[in-house]
């Protein structure tokens, strides 16, 4: 049943003899008592004062030595909260602490007085008293010869549950004080282990959460089906690459936006007018797309030349971080039908430009690897740190490349709408649009097609729950 | 080149612009010599890149490398003055005018206002 009556509470359970029995093992060894021990009693910091103070404390002593185990659990905060009129009685104990020093000063050491008050309370509160851990009986055998010596103490024990507030002599008071701080104490140190437990529970449970989400995670990375997926083999990710990587996802959200803006001002058949408003908004949305590209190439070129950013299949056509502009063109060539000469004049000098543009900076780039190549490579005359300072050097580079391809692209897309009419121009954004929502979409249906080889394995590579590209499963309608 | 244009140095240089002695001086000379001028650094691969974007449209461009010219590094300091930016490199003039660095280049080029500079620098034949 649970007993908390004064000084049986603590005794069902092993734990604060132990702690008690640490404390005792520690003093008498003059290991160094560590400071929050003491630190409530002040400036006790060297192991004399602390025997001085026990001893003239002797009710304080008690206490701390039955928050050892709460400050072994590492919260000796919690047993404050225990002893709220603890300053109250902090002025009281000196008397009887006194007293209690005398009483057993024949055992000499710290570690008796500590030992024998101790067990002198537990031995008198409770018949159970042998249900202590074996260490601590040796200690018990001690005190008791001087517990029959003490007939106060005796007295004590009659008057514990009625004179916990009162008691004729110092001596009885202190004891009643003394069992009830006691137990509380235990009572409080029990709670905190048990706190600790559950905390280290909570805590093994979630490492292995966490181990299996970060398994499913790489599965899924290796199968590139997160949207912007997040680089590559090692799962190790910049911050300037993930910032990027949010931004984007916002970002094509917002594109489903304007498409579908677009695609009913189409089906509405709006005035032009109002299709000039939405192309320049989509415009500035894709402006507002090669701003985030270029704070992106400055944290993290190697996210965007890599493609880690895209899905799989428009990975497979990168070019310079990004789409090719003359590819695009070439797409929308087909379908932008009708056009006047003039304007298909118009497309096919800028898909022209959009070539050469793209051959000069794909050249420039080539140099740029050579170049690294043979730094890297090395020579009899370089040194590790300069062979390594100059590869940096170079490797700046491919940031000056990555922002010329969006220069172009952007570039490439402000022609277009200049080229086309507006209505054209609408048109021409969502069939963009429409196409690298298609991509991304084949992207995730080849992830999860069925295979052979992953039939085997669980089937976390092909669960749904991962975060498939969403936007483009609204495609599948409009198709 | 057979056609080149020759013009007064003050008026293609920006108002704004301090002539601040030598450095500036030459870029403008050596800027009206030729028809296409690129200020360039050897090593640099945006302005191989640039050299090959001019070659691959037919033009035969002047190309000044800053690293082998015995006053290089001054000239690098009043073109970045001059652009209002870094890298100095690469730059082009055409026609003795300022156009600007691979972005500017890249931009007329798309937007079609290269090709009718070019041609009006000679730079160009149809």
């Amino acid at each position: 049943m649970a007993n908390h009556r004064v000084g049986e509470t603590g005794l069902t359970d092993s734990g604060p003899s132990n702690h008690h029995h640490d404390i005792s093992y520690a003093v008498l060894h003059g290991m160094n008592v560590p400071t929050s021990f003491i630190h409530q009693e002040g400036p006790a910091f060297g192991f004399g004062e602390l025997e001085e103070a026990m001893v003239l404390q002797g009710v304080k002593t008690r206490n701390d030595e039955a928050k050892a185990p709460l400050f072994t659990t590492g919260r000796p905060a919690a047993t404050l909260e225990m002893f709220p009129s603890w300053p109250m009685r902090f002025q009281q104990t000196p008397r009887g602490s006194s007293k209690s020093g005398g009483e057993s000063t024949d055992s000499g050491s710290a570690v008796n007085t500590i030992s024998s008050k101790t067990e002198i309370q537990l031995e008198q509160d409770s018949p159970s008293s042998t249900k202590k851990t074996t260490p601590l009986d040796h200690q018990q055998k001690m005190a008791s010869d001087i517990s029959r010596t003490g007939t106060s103490q005796n007295q004590s024990i009659a008057e514990l549950p009625h004179e916990k507030r009162r008691g004729s002599t110092s001596e009885k008071q202190l004891d009643a004080k003394t069992l009830r701080r006691l137990a509380q104490n235990r009572e409080a140190a029990r709670k905190s282990r048990l706190r600790k437990k559950a905390y280290v529970q909570q805590l093994e449970s979630s490492r292995i959460k966490l181990t299996q989400l970060e398994q499913d995670l790489q599965r899924a990375r290796s199968q590139g089906l997160f949207l912007g997926g997040c680089a590559g083999a090692g799962g190790n990710i910049s911050s300037g690459a993930a910032i990027f990587d949010m931004e984007y996802s916002r970002w094509l959200e917002d594109d489903q936006r304007h498409m579908s803006e677009l695609r009913t001002g189409l089906n509405a058949h709006l005035p032009d007018s109002d299709f000039r408003i939405a192309v320049d908004s989509y415009i500035s949305h894709y402006d507002e797309f090669f701003r985030l590209k270029a704070a992106a190439a400055k944290a993290d070129v190697f996210h965007l030349i890599t493609g880690m950013w895209t899905t799989p299949a428009e990975r497979c056509f990168l070019w310079m971080g990004g789409f090719r502009p003359s590819e695009l063109i070439k797409m929308l060539i087909s379908q932008l039908d009708p056009l006047t000469e003039q304007q298909v004049m118009g497309i096919y000098s800028l898909q022209h430009s959009s070539q050469q543009s793209e051959e000069a900076l794909t050249q420039g780039l080539e140099q740029l690897q050579q170049s690294l190549i043979d730094t890297v490579a090395g020579g009899p005359i370089i040194d590790g740190m300069q062979q390594m300072a100059v590869a940096l050097g170079k490797l700046a580079n491919l940031e000056g490349f990555v922002r010329q391809g969006d220069n172009l692209r952007q570039q490439t897309l402000h022609q277009l709408s200049r080229i086309l009419s507006v209505r054209q121009a609408a048109r021409c954004f969502l069939m963009i649009g429409e196409y690298y929502g298609r991509l991304r979409a084949l992207s995730s249906l080849w992830a999860s097609r069925p295979l052979e080889s992953m039939m085997s394995d669980d089937h976390s590579c092909q669960t749904t729950d991962l975060q498939m590209v969403q936007p483009s499963q609204n495609h599948f309608s409009n198709f | 080149m057979h056609c080149q244009t020759k013009g007064s140095w003050g008026s293609y240089m920006p108002t704004t612009a301090v002539v601040i002695g030598d450095p500036l001086e030459r870029i403008e000379r050596l800027a009206s010599e030729n028809a296409v001028v690129i200020f360039s650094i050897s090593s640099c691969c945006m302005c191989h890149a640039i050299k090959r974007l001019f070659c691959g449209m037919g033009v035969n461009p002047t190309v000044i490398e800053l690293d082998q010219d015995p006053r290089g590094s001054d000239m690098e300091k009043a073109l970045i003055r001059l652009l209002g930016a870094s890298p100095a490199v690469p730059v082009v003039f055409i026609g003795g005018k300022l156009v600007g660095a691979m972005d500017r280049v890249m931009a007329s080029h798309i937007n079609g206002t290269l090709v009718p500079l070019l041609k009006q620098a000679g730079a160009l034949w149809l």
